[in-house]
């Protein structure tokens, strides 16, 4: 049971099986026998490569000056040009901001909320009131940011949205909300934890009810209180699952919401909302410099995946179990 | 005795603190969609007097009967459902055959595939070479730059992978005797029991291909091949606009506002998800866990 909860959401699990060499007969007779569970892989093996290796391969743009005509394989090479053009861009040193502080923020509030969540409604006895409590919660999660956009436009509308009903039935000024450099990072963050939080449980529920439920009957032989029992068992029960997903969290850092980004900023808060990935969309796509927009999608994406193997590196040197 | 009682009564409040938290979530949770529908199916005149919305004022489905007749509107509706349709079944029927050999140890090459799935969810290109490549294919402006670049994902697949790795050896060992090739076996063996995991991608992919706005900017350019929720971002982005291109006259202006449109529009393009929703509910939940956690 203990081994089955460490192992959980494991993905180096799939890889790992030492031994499976033992017992096979040679290698065309293997291939033979399996040729079914080939043809069956096939499809989409095919599918990754396309869709997934060949942009990787299309990255190569970043290091030169892609020409529509030319293409990429012909378009000249140009080094470090488009990087060096990406870090003087004065915007650059905006957009690194604010992917990394919006994330942060996001992170701040968003990975405790679904943790302590989870714990409240584990707490809940009636097991019909929590069920459809958490058929509530998880809602929002299946609703489209492009909907949640037009929630959020129409609750904060200056003249017209709920919100300022209320601020000025309270006899307060009306504010524009989604024009307001100081709000927009907390509203992002607001509507971030509001649309994942129910969702974020659905994990640590999982792993709450895979807990031995002897281990609470003997903490309470031994005069524990709830409070005392969540300290001492649930918490460290799914201690491994908390440590899996903030290194997921981490290696996802630079990922700081595109699409509610995308829906929600205008030019007036582009500079405390204008994140590497709208740079790519609006200066690399948009205005079609392609290069410049897959250098910044390449810095994005060899950062992240430096921050997810360094996370997984240190909470493994803490004797934690990691990622791989 | 007393201490006894006392514990009770703290463990009690705590319970009663708990509960209460849970029906203001509730609330907050619902009050948004709630407070939408009953302005979208108020009379506009007084519901733009504005405040907390309880029940409608007046009743009216003027709105409604403008979005509807929107072209734009029905042919995003139409979009998004053959899209929707189209891209679920191909995309869960891929996932599971290529996730079905990864859950068989005795294949060879299964490490390497693995890894080959698993670098695909650790690196990727990026939106700027995948937009060249679908370009390059062709696929600009068809729906199947809609459903082919979002079809295979490799955490989808390892689900998949780690439900089939749960089903018995034994079942499909007594098949193999009775001569059952492996292609027998996963359709009718494997698929079968998989309803769980197979509605659970399944969802999970309804839900990323009606939800997609993104792909629409990207890759569509004709107006007859926009999915419904671009369709809605332009409308809630840019009411004004999107307005006069409905062919909104100023004589509509005055029983329908840029409100009310946005309102009718995520009322139509949300009723679809809160439909299927309580129905798949429960298989997902199962699907997560089983899935994601037992693995």
């Amino acid at each position: 049971m203990k081994s089955l909860q460490r192992g959980q959401l494991k993905i180096a699990n799939i890889i790992q099986d030492n031994g499976v060499l033992k017992g096979r007969g040679n290698i065309g007779r293997d291939i033979k026998r399996d040729k079914y569970l080939y043809l069956l892989l096939l499809p989409g093996i095919i599918c990754l490569f396309i869709f997934r290796y060949i942009p990787m391969y299309g990255v190569v743009i970043a290091f030169k000056e892609y020409n529509i005509f030319a293409g990429i394989a012909n378009s000249p090479w140009v080094g470090f040009l488009q990087f060096e053009r990406l870090f003087r861009n004065p915007e650059f040193s905006r957009i690194l901001r604010n992917t990394i502080l919006i994330s942060a923020y996001k992170l701040l509030w968003g990975f405790p909320a679904p943790i302590i969540l989870a714990l409240l409604l584990n707490e809940l006895k009636n097991q019909r009131f929590k069920k459809f409590t958490q058929t509530v919660l998880y809602l929002p999660h299946f609703i489209s940011w492009v909907i949640f956009a037009g929630i959020i436009v129409t609750f904060l509308n200056p003249t017209t949205g709920v919100i300022n009903d209320i601020i000025s039935y309270f006899g307060g000024r009306k504010i524009d909300f989604l024009a307001n450099k100081r709000m927009f990072r907390s509203i992002l963050v607001i509507t971030d934890l509001y649309k994942g939080v129910g969702w974020g449980t659905i994990v640590y529920l999982a792993a709450i009810s895979n807990i031995d439920p002897t281990l609470y009957e003997a903490a309470i032989v031994d005069g524990a209180n709830r409070f005392r029992q969540v300290w001492h068992i649930t918490l460290p029960s799914i201690r491994s699952v908390v440590v899996i997903l903030l290194i997921l969290s981490l290696g996802n850092i630079l990922n700081a919401g595109f699409e509610q980004i995308f829906l929600l900023y205008n030019p007036l808060v582009y500079e405390v909302a204008d994140i590497i990935d709208t740079f790519v969309y609006r200066r690399g796509l948009v205005e079609s410099n392609y290069s410049l927009g897959a250098a910044a999608g390449l810095f994005k994406n060899v950062v992240a995946l430096i921050l997810i193997w360094s996370a997984n590196h240190i909470v493994k040197s803490f004797g934690e179990d990691g990622l791989w | 005795m007393k201490n006894s009682t006392n514990k009770f009564s703290k463990s009690n409040a705590f319970d009663i603190f708990n509960i209460f938290f849970m029906i203001i979530l509730i609330i907050l949770m619902v009050y948004p969609f709630w407070h939408i529908v009953m302005y979208s199916i108020s009379d506009v005149r007084l519901a733009m007097r504005g405040g907390l919305f309880l029940w409608p004022r007046g009743f009216s489905l003027e709105t409604y009967r403008v979005v509807l007749k929107n072209p734009v509107v029905l042919s995003g509706f139409r979009v998004s459902v053959i899209v929707t349709v189209i891209g679920t079944a191909f995309a869960t029927f891929f996932t599971a055959t290529t996730a079905y050999p990864l859950s068989k140890k005795r294949m060879r090459g299964r490490t390497f595939f693995s890894l080959y799935v698993l670098f695909t969810m650790l690196f990727n290109g990026g939106m700027i070479p995948t937009y060249l490549l679908v370009k390059s294919l062709g696929l600009i402006d068809t729906l199947w730059a809609l459903i082919l670049p979002n079809a295979i994902h490799a955490w989808n697949i390892f689900v998949m992978r780690n439900f089939f790795a749960t089903i018995p050896e034994s079942l499909e060992e007594s098949a193999r005797i009775d001569g059952a090739s492996d292609l027998l076996i996963f359709f009718k063996i494997i698929l079968p029991l998989s309803k769980a995991v197979l509605a659970t991608i399944g969802l999970f992919l309804a839900v990323g291909y009606w939800n997609d706005f993104f792909s629409t900017i990207l890759y569509i350019q004709s107006r007859n091949k926009w999915a419904l929720q671009a369709v809605l971002r332009e409308i809630v982005t840019n009411t004004e606009m999107a307005m006069s291109r409905q062919g909104m006259s100023a004589v509509h202006r005055q029983t329908i506002t840029t409100q009310s449109v946005i309102m009718a529009n995520i009322v139509i393009v949300t009723v679809p998800i809160i439909l299927v929703y309580p129905f798949v509910q429960k298989y997902f939940v199962k699907g997560v866990m089983i899935g994601s956690v037992k693995g």
